[in-house]
């Protein structure tokens, strides 16, 4: 009887971690749901009754909005331009963590301050320049131009989480390699980049979500509705011309799936690559 | 075949008032185990790599065969080390971890292999060679970190305190091997520590350092013997030697000491070398085993007597540690006696002294006025 007692008293002692866990899931996930429900009705049913369910079920919605709605063109796009300007800030951001990380050179903490001071501008503050120097450069309307802008705009983040990182792997073994006869830049590649992992995980993770998301450089830079990325597709939609709030949801549905997809395989890693130091 | 020359080597890092390391010379011939033997922060690491070619040298020069390899970097100086941390590559296997050297010296595949294998069953890694290290033992870990040196069959070993990071038990058997592993070699090697019983037992040479300076390089047993100042002699040995503070005199020609009231005569052999210091203060050193309850028979002639208040007794099990009070002075000494004693703590005693091994420094330089002669 006593145990019974300590039984439930402990449970009891869970319910509010409970409580909570059901409503953050039940204001995270009901919107999800709500919008896959909608990706699956036309807009007139929609209109009708909001929070129906889709019977029938619409799965021709999909191959409409990837044939005839140019979501492939914003899928590509978007795919294009996210994973070029994910590599290049992977590698160049490493490169700038593995230099400050690693070697006292004369200037170090003025390049890092400058490098690191790019996290607190707000975008917003360089919009104006940044349309007038990719203008300058013919880059204004071009997915390159954009493609810099995200690799210029990301480049203070990813050092930052990788300087941390790279900063606590052992001297040591840096000195091994050179007296095992490595370069400074086989170094890089052979001990710093593998070592590393956790951390390089953490930010192509982390640059992916945010730049597939990314809005408001797009909108600004790019014009040509061939040239749009998913989040402008997806706005097309609901904009002044038009609405179509079913097609719109049909396209945030396939919008997700790479990032469901990049999250599911290196959510474990990234975890790890935030929370632990680097292996001795 | 290497003989390294190290001549007036001084390293001085930027901002530092100090220099870090100041003019060490010295000469490690070839096939031979030099030992590098200091406290913490005493320069010894920064000597070594300085040879290994890991840090810049600010001035003097470090020699390989007669070369000098100032300027040649770490990787062309065909020198082998072997660090603190080990510095395993953690995303490596062990046998990655030990061709990593040899990869990039495109030596061939099978001849790393056959190398790889035979260093892996020369240190008993033979059936580890598939694991990463995470999943070694610190004394696996240790011999790898000696495999991958070995594999590479350098000109020079260097060993910056490998023991330190093992347990007790471990660090005496690693101690053996690594013995042996270098009598079979036979490899120059220079090795940093700072275990006394380290150096004591695998140097040829010992080298001690102190404060960025050489204080004294010989035969480790030379060394123990006669330590060339108080620094040395408080350094080596455990405990270490007693030094206490004293007066020279002359009575009827003869040196005396006076040491907390007592006079303590020394032998007469030592008495040309004293003539400057009589009239003077002196420190007084004696190793606790020189110290005796019951004054070893045969050897009346040569002892002398102080009395002593017991403050305490350590019974360590092969042996008892003593630690006294002078009567008069109440300077402390610590005596090395046999297991079997019935002294206690509060006890008076005359405890016996091996005049013999008395030694004597002087107080204002702290070097050695006279060394004790070798009792072999």
């Amino acid at each position: 009887m006593n145990a019974q007692l300590q039984l439930w008293l402990g449970q009891l002692r869970r319910l509010p971690l409970v409580v909570f866990v059901i409503l953050y899931t039940a204001v995270t996930g009901g919107p999800l749901l709500w919008v896959a429900m909608m990706s699956l009705r036309t807009t007139a049913e929609i209109f009708k009754n909001p929070y129906g369910f889709p019977s029938p079920a619409h799965w021709e919605k999909f191959a409409d909005a990837w044939t005839k709605s140019n979501y492939s063109t914003y899928f590509w796009n978007s795919t294009i331009v996210v994973v070029i300007a994910v590599v290049l800030v992977t590698v160049i951001g490493a490169m700038a963590a593995h230099c400050l990380a690693r070697y006292n050179f004369r200037g170090n903490r003025v390049v890092r301050f400058l490098i690191l001071s790019g996290l607190v501008l707000p975008p917003q503050l360089l919009i104006l320049a940044l349309f007038q120097i990719l203008l300058d450069l013919n880059l204004y309307n071009t997915l390159p131009g954009l493609v810099l802008v995200y690799v210029a705009t990301h480049i203070a983040m990813t050092v930052y989480i990788l300087e941390g990182f790279f900063a606590q792997i052992p001297q040591d073994l840096f000195d091994a390699a050179r007296m095992d006869g490595y370069s400074d830049f086989e170094i890089f590649w052979r001990v710093t980049m593998p070592i590393g992992a956790p951390a390089i995980f953490t930010t192509v993770t982390l640059n992916f979500i945010i730049l597939w998301n990314e809005f408001l450089f797009a909108v600004i830079l790019l014009t040509d509705d061939d040239k749009r990325t998913l989040p402008l597709g997806i706005m097309h939609f609901t904009g002044s011309h038009q609405l179509d709030v079913g097609m719109a949801a049909t396209g945030l549905m396939i919008a997700i799936v790479p990032i469901v997809a990049i999250y599911a395989l290196f959510s474990e890693t990234m975890i790890k690559g935030m929370t632990a130091g680097a292996v001795r | 075949m290497a003989v390294i020359t190290v001549d007036k080597l001084c390293k001085r890092y930027a901002g530092a008032t100090a220099p870090a390391v100041h003019d060490v010379s010295f000469t490690v011939v070839d096939r031979e185990f030099m030992v590098l033997l200091g406290p913490s922060g005493c320069g010894k690491s920064t000597v070594l790599r300085m040879i290994a070619g890991l840090e810049p040298i600010t001035s003097g020069t470090v020699s390989i065969d007669g070369q000098v390899v100032n300027q040649v970097p770490a990787k062309l100086r065909d020198i082998a080390m072997v660090f603190q941390s080990y510095a395993l590559y953690p995303h490596m296997t062990v046998h990655d971890n030990l061709a990593f050297g040899l990869r990039r010296r495109r030596v061939e595949q099978t001849e790393i292999d056959r190398r790889v294998h035979a260093a892996a069953k020369k240190l008993g890694l033979a059936q580890l060679l598939k694991r990463k290290p995470h999943a070694l033992s610190g004394g696996q870990r240790q011999r790898v970190a000696l495999g991958r040196a070995i594999v590479r069959d350098p000109k020079v070993f260097l060993f910056d305190e490998p023991l330190s990071n093992l347990d007790a038990a471990l660090r005496v058997t690693t101690r053996n091997e690594l013995i042996k592993q270098q009598h079979d070699i036979g490899t120059t090697s220079i090795y940093v520590t700072h275990d006394q019983v380290e150096a004591m037992t695998m140097g040829h040479n010992i080298c001690i350092m102190n404060e960025g300076e050489v204080v004294q390089m010989g035969r480790p047993l030379d060394v123990y013997r006669n330590p060339a100042n108080t620094f040395v002699a408080k350094f080596l040995g455990n405990p270490p030697m007693n030094l206490l503070q004293g007066r020279l005199e002359a009575q009827d020609g003869h040196p005396v000491i006076r040491v907390a009231g007592s006079d303590v005569a020394l032998p007469k052999r030592t008495a040309a070398a004293l003539g400057r210091h009589v009239g003077h203060d002196v420190i007084v050193g004696v190793r606790p085993e020189d110290l005796y309850e019951i004054a070893p028979s045969g050897a009346s002639a040569q002892i002398a007597r102080l009395s002593v208040r017991i403050v305490a007794v350590e019974s360590l099990g092969a042996e008892t540690l003593l630690v006294m009070a002078l009567d008069a002075s109440n300077q402390e000494l610590i005596a090395r006696i046999g297991r079997n004693t019935a002294v206690r703590s509060g006890d008076r005693l005359d405890i016996a002294v091996d005049t013999a091994a008395i030694h004597l420094f002087d107080p204002a330089s702290t070097t050695a006025i006279v060394q004790a002669p070798q009792n072999n």
